[in-house]
């Protein structure tokens, strides 16, 4: 389809609207959810600019930014050359002379690619020398999309390890939209997670308020039950409310924890449910071993072990490629039977 | 001091006014001391830390840094506190972040030459992992072009450097966006123990600015006006829109990688040729006593303040306190307002 230059009227008080739009229902998808909090961030604030590849006239991989460079011209939506340590270091340069950058990658995968830049420079340097840089890097994440070893990472127990950089993953348009915006907002690092297999499959109302925000650091629980607890972010929260829904049919209530910001996390959240449930299920998309689901079941063993009925489970990935085939993938990943089986051994134990 | 001697046609050369010139020297000078003066307190163990001597290399350092302007932002490496100091960066501080004192510009997060002070002198505090600071150096001179001023940026390297990808990404992004940026390879012939073949094939690294479509000029960094002049047009052109220049000034690193390498791996050779003829610190001096910009009489009143300027710092660092223990645990987010307190300590003051 050939880009349409012409701006969308006004939709969200602000004039325009990125190209993407909500259904006719008025429900926004998850991509488009991201693409409201880059508009309206890029209308509330000329220092806000978006760099990386193809981001520009081609509007982005997955066509989040598509309409922006017509709309905010090439000066803030910089298509870049293909040189991932270098957008990060440009965005933190510019950053330390007031610009609020938004760096986007095409896939999560490669800010491997930009890694020195990313843990080195933009998570130490506000600690080492005070110069706080608002630098949001956002990309698509995660699998399940048969995109194979290149294209399906988690990265963020990468970047949490850095520890200086606030690492969201939302599994909600809103959440997505509410915690985008409060990213461009921090005057902190941050890393954006989106996870892939949402944008397009998930979709609800989202507040069309210009200053709507969902904050940094806060968990949310998604489903109330009494018997078990899942720990989750990302795209395994809409599994575990499913399998959630297929152990209620069997009398077993589960109470869905989404995380939403990984790093910082919010042990309080986790524990208050697992001081009401006594029983956690840790699911997770990145790898089992030193994956973000580590972190959460060792502070419950460290901070709720007297509240514990059941031993701490975990149920991620191996350390190991993501593969391409359905049959393999799909046996990769966490599925809903996989959490349903945990989660009976669990209430059972 | 001034002079009697008249113009002269080769007074009119000088690209500097006596002024200046004097000025410059005297950072020589002073870089010199501090470097020999240090490096005798390490071997002492009355150092702390590490301590990369800059010595031999000042000529690249004060000749690049003198062509800045105070709103310009310098992205050094540790091994060019010389051009800091130049910059203006103050002694007592400097001596502070040696002794991981609260007064240091980092507030005893860092030390040694791991300095900077953005919100003063406008230097980025320097990394280890060079040359981490080139795409940095990128997107402070994106901003200057954004915002339509004509401030630049410079960022300064090794010669171990441009064997990085980083090295070749930061110049290739800069002559895309045409960044108002100018960038310096400190060529020492060191990275470490590996001399210039082991790091690159071409005959020097001037050449490699053509691959990038930029100018690239090599020039001789035990002559402080020839670094001056050449890193004054790269500024210039940078200023005026020109966009990104390439300069290699050579020098040889006198010392070895830090204050513990004897540098056994250097031919004694070199490095006699090095500190007989192209000593920058000794060539400029007897280029300014033959112009008649300054007398020998002068040269020792520069000396003795140098030394008394080093005592005083030496007291200061000594005196100021250590940081609370309980500050390792501040200032990772801007949240908590550690570094927004007491602006007159090091580190950030502004808020973003």
């Amino acid at each position: 389809m050939m880009a349409n230059p012409k701006v969308e009227g006004a939709a969200a008080g602000h004039g325009a609207e990125p190209r993407g739009k909500r259904g006719e229902d008025g429900q926004a998808t998850y991509l488009i959810a991201v693409a409201e909090a880059l508009w309206e961030e890029m209308e509330r604030d000329e220092r806000v600019y978006m760099l990386g590849e193809d981001i520009g006239g081609y509007g982005g991989a997955f066509k989040v930014t598509e309409g922006f460079i017509e709309r905010f011209g090439g000066d803030r939506v910089m298509d870049t050359p293909i040189a991932e340590e270098t957008i990060v270091g440009m965005a933190v340069g510019s950053a330390m002379e007031g610009l609020r950058p938004v760096a986007e990658f095409q896939y999560a995968d490669f800010m491997t690619s930009g890694f020195d830049e990313i843990t080195t420079v933009l998570s130490r340097y506000h600690y080492r020398a005070g110069v706080p840089l608002p630098v949001v890097l956002r990309g698509p994440s995660g699998g399940g999309v048969r995109a194979s070893s290149f294209h399906s990472i988690n990265p963020e127990p990468w970047f949490a390890y850095a520890g200086g950089l606030k690492i969201m993953c939302p599994a909600f348009p809103s959440d997505a939209k509410g915690l985008l915006k409060s990213a461009i907002r921090d005057d902190n690092p941050s890393m954006f997670l989106e996870h892939k297999w949402l944008y397009r499959r998930i979709k609800e109302q989202v507040s069309t308020d210009p200053d709507f925000t969902v904050p940094i650091g806060k968990a949310a629980v998604k489903r109330e039950g009494t018997d078990l607890t899942i720990v989750t972010y990302g795209a395994m929260v809409h599994k575990a409310l499913e399998a959630a829904d297929a152990l209620e049919e069997k009398g077993v209530s589960a109470e869905v924890v989404d995380l939403r910001t990984v790093y910082p996390l919010d042990e309080d959240t986790v524990l208050r449910s697992i001081e009401k449930t006594s029983r956690a299920l840790v699911l997770y998309e990145s790898y089992k071993f030193l994956g973000i689901g580590s972190e959460v079941a060792a502070i419950i063993a460290e901070r709720a072990f007297e509240h514990l009925d059941a031993p701490v489970i975990r149920l991620a990935p191996p350390n190991l490629p993501v593969p391409f085939s359905p049959t393999l993938e799909d046996a990769f990943l966490p599925q809903v039977a996989d959490i349903e089986a945990a989660a009976d051994k669990l209430a059972a134990w | 001091m001034a002079t009697d001697v008249d113009p002269s046609a080769e007074q009119q050369d000088r690209p500097l006014p006596d002024e200046r010139l004097k000025e410059m020297l005297g950072t020589l000078m002073l870089c010199r001391y501090f470097d020999e003066r240090m490096e005798a307190l390490y071997r002492q163990g009355r150092l702390p830390g590490a301590f990369y001597s800059g010595r031999g290399q000042e000529g690249t350092h004060v000749g690049t840094a003198s062509a800045l302007r105070a709103d310009d932002s310098l992205f050094p490496t540790h091994r060019d506190l010389s051009a800091q100091l130049t910059k203006g960066l103050d002694l007592n501080r400097v001596m502070a972040q040696y002794w991981g004192r609260i007064d240091g510009y980092l507030r005893g997060r860092d030390g040694n030459s791991h300095i900077g002070d953005w919100y003063g002198n406008r230097t980025f505090a320097v990394m280890s992992h060079l040359p981490i600071a080139y795409p940095v150096a990128c997107g402070a001179a994106l901003a200057y072009k954004r915002a339509g001023d004509d401030r630049i940026a410079l960022a300064i390297c090794g010669d171990g450097s441009t064997s990085n990808g980083r090295w070749h990404e930061a110049l290739n992004m800069s002559a895309v966006f045409q960044l108002p940026v100018v960038w310096v390879v400190n060529n020492n012939q060191f990275a470490y123990s590996a001399p210039n073949p082991v790091e690159f094939h071409t005959a020097t690294i001037a050449e490699k600015a053509v691959a990038y479509g930029m100018p690239g000029v090599r020039v001789d960094g035990g002559e402080v006006l020839e670094v001056f002049e050449a890193v004054r047009s790269a500024v210039e052109r940078a200023r005026n829109g020109g966009g990104p220049s390439l300069i290699e000034s050579v020098s040889l690193r006198w010392r070895g990688h830090a204050g513990h390498d004897p540098a056994k791996y250097m031919a004694p050779e070199l490095l006699e040729e090095y500190m007989t003829l192209h000593d920058p610190v000794k060539n400029f001096q007897e280029k300014l006593l033959s112009w008649g910009v300054v007398t020998k009489d002068d040269i020792e009143t520069v000396s003795e303040q140098i030394a008394a300027d080093f005592e005083v710092a030496h007291a200061f660092a000594l005196a100021s306190p250590f940081p609370e223990p309980g500050d390792a645990f501040l200032g990772n987010w801007t949240d908590d307002g550690y570094w927004t307190r007491e602006p007159g300590r090091g580190g950030g003051t502004e808020s973003a």
